[in-house]
């Protein structure tokens, strides 16, 4: 693969600027823009008509894409609050094992059903179970939902699926990375858990240790450290054989119970966001449209499928908040948009074997992201439309 | 006033503050310092967005509201809870006030009632750590820190003389 150079780098910021620009004036969530424009510009457009403008899927856009990944799960481990998670722990555990009873083992039951393998199933499982924090964190912001009673159980759903998330890439990470064989597996999972073992060590020990080392006075040197940190550490981790993903959730999780919050906060939002941007940008790049118009069969059933069964566990999720029907169902549609670890569990995929995890996975991951996300952002924009539906089959059901 | 409190995981925190009327006023405050107010008419309403502030400007907002800048003079003292015990107690002096003409040190004020003069408001002038022979004028306000009975004998002693519709 050529060499990447500046002014490709140049078209690919280019190409997320305008996508966010369009996906905003238009409403929409900017991820599955991304993704689009990467795809757009990439080798497998682009790159079939006119080869010499194209971007390349290089080396340096996979070290950015993948800097992003360490940064966008390093943020969900620091605002990732395990008192938090206990305070509210009955009500959270209730909602998010629905949740997960619900949507988990419906995407695992589509793989079975496509004749796909059992891990091929699980990694199908997590794509379509998990929601996205980023796009609907963003849209209770837009809407002003953030403020009214239905905002605690999807954001208290959304911190349970991190927890689980960050559990289930540690082992699917193994497994995937792992040469078959039962035995085999069982090592890769055994380093997987010893390492993290040593990373949940140092953030239980720790805490006093972070708080002095990166009580920097100078911007600068904190951001260098911080970043230092978490990249070196997941980096660490990948070269073993164990998810960066996760390591650098946990690496998140250490400096979440320090004072150093809300500066990190501030300072590396701004980078996480390139960096993320970079990664849906990537993550399109590598991905062929011809081949997710082959899943469009799977990509179907599996939007048919998953959409219902969101809205069903979100909406029983609110009950168990005490929220009244309108309500309920505004967490049924708001958990319906799939994003960001739906693509980072499709990465995992495509390290694997075989054409199901290296092409299918991917390309479907893809397709269903971009419907899904849009399909998301949709129903919470015309919400009031589906609760006056809701609301007329009520009365007439009483009448 | 009942204010519930709660938090918003990856967002920050909700403050929801019962207003008279039965409608409620909901602050959200982002991790990134940004400040939303909304507005709900019933408990069951949906919320309506107000303004939002960014960090700053909040602050500022905030401290105009708690009166730091201009208090209405019913009021003739405001003060600010440091903990059960300690205030802090701003106290503006009409010319009646004993305080008046006099340096802190004659005045003895720490000696006597137990409260020291951290800050003096003249004007648009803010003194701050006035020392022993500062003398004190009509018109300004002192800046008072101590224990809760101190500051309540000080406010007395210092507004002394003048009536109290002023």
């Amino acid at each position: 693969m050529a060499a990447m150079e500046l002014w490709q780098v140049g078209v690919l910021f280019v190409g997320i600027a305008v996508a966010g620009a369009v996906a905003t004036r238009v409403g929409l969530s900017v991820i599955p823009l991304y993704v689009v424009v990467g795809m757009l510009v990439g080798p497998n457009v682009l790159g079939r008509y006119a080869s010499e403008f194209a971007v390349p899927a290089g080396d340096i856009v996979t070290i950015l894409a993948e800097i992003g990944i360490v940064l966008l799960l390093f943020f969900l481990g620091l605002e990732f609050s395990l008192d938090r998670l206990l305070e509210a722990k009955r009500r959270i555990t209730v909602a998010g094992l629905l949740d997960l009873g619900v949507n988990f083992p419906v995407g695992v039951g589509l793989g079975l059903l496509f004749g796909w393998s059992l891990l091929e199933s699980v990694l199908l499982g997590g794509i379509v179970y998990i929601s996205s924090s980023a796009v609907i964190t963003k849209s209770l912001i837009d809407l002003g939902w953030i403020a009214n009673s239905e905002s605690e159980p999807m954001l208290g759903t959304l911190v349970f699926e991190d927890l689980f998330i960050a559990v289930y890439l540690a082992v699917v990470a193994a497994l995937v990375g792992g040469s078959g064989g039962l035995e085999t597996a069982a090592v890769d999972v055994g380093v997987a858990v010893a390492f993290l073992g040593v990373l949940l060590a140092g953030v239980w020990f720790g805490g006093p240790l972070f708080e002095r080392v990166f009580d920097a006075d100078s911007s600068e040197l904190f951001v260098l450290r911080v970043l230092a940190v978490a990249v070196f550490v997941a980096g660490v981790a990948l070269a073993i054989g164990v998810s960066e993903a996760v390591a650098a959730f946990f690496v998140g999780m250490g400096f979440s119970s320090t004072d150093h919050v809300e500066r990190i906060e501030r300072l590396l939002t701004p980078v996480r966001d390139i960096f993320a941007a970079v990664f849906f940008f990537y993550i399109g790049l590598g991905t062929d449209p011809l081949l997710v118009a082959t899943t469009v069969g799977i990509l179907a059933v599996a939007v048919v499928a998953t959409t219902p069964t969101k809205l069903l566990s979100g909406f029983y999720s609110g009950r168990i908040y005490g929220l009244d029907d309108r309500r309920s169902l505004r967490v049924g549609l708001g958990m319906v948009t799939r994003g960001e670890f739906s693509l980072i569990i499709a990465t995992v995929a495509a390290t694997g074997n075989g054409p199901v995890m290296t092409q299918v996975i991917p390309a479907f991951a893809v397709g269903y992201v971009l419907v899904m996300s849009i399909l998301g952002t949709v129903l919470m924009q015309y919400s009031e439309v589906l609760e006056g539906v809701l609301a007329r089959r009520r009365s007439e059901a009483a009448g | 006033m009942t204010v519930y409190e709660s938090d918003l995981p990856g967002v920050g925190k909700k403050f929801e503050v019962e207003l008279n009327d039965g409608s409620q006023l909901v602050i959200v405050i982002h991790n990134t310092g940004k400040r939303e107010l909304f507005l709900r008419e019933s408990s069951d309403a949906d919320s309506e967005k107000l303004f939002e502030l960014s960090d700053r400007l909040a602050r500022q907002v905030g401290t105009i509201m708690e009166g730091a800048y201009f208090q209405p003079i019913r009021t003739e003292t405001i003060d600010t809870v440091l903990s059960d015990e300690t205030l802090i107690e701003w106290v503006k002096l009409t010319a009646a006030s004993p305080l008046v003409g006099k340096t802190l040190a004659e005045s003895e004020v720490r000696q006597r009632i137990g409260v020291s003069v951290v800050a003096v408001q003249r004007g648009d002038q803010t003194i701050s750590n006035p020392g022993a022979e500062f003398t004190v004028e009509e018109g300004d306000t002192l800046v008072v820190i101590g224990g809760q009975d101190a500051c309540r004998e000080f406010q007395e002693y210092a507004t002394a003389g003048s009536s109290a519709d002023e």
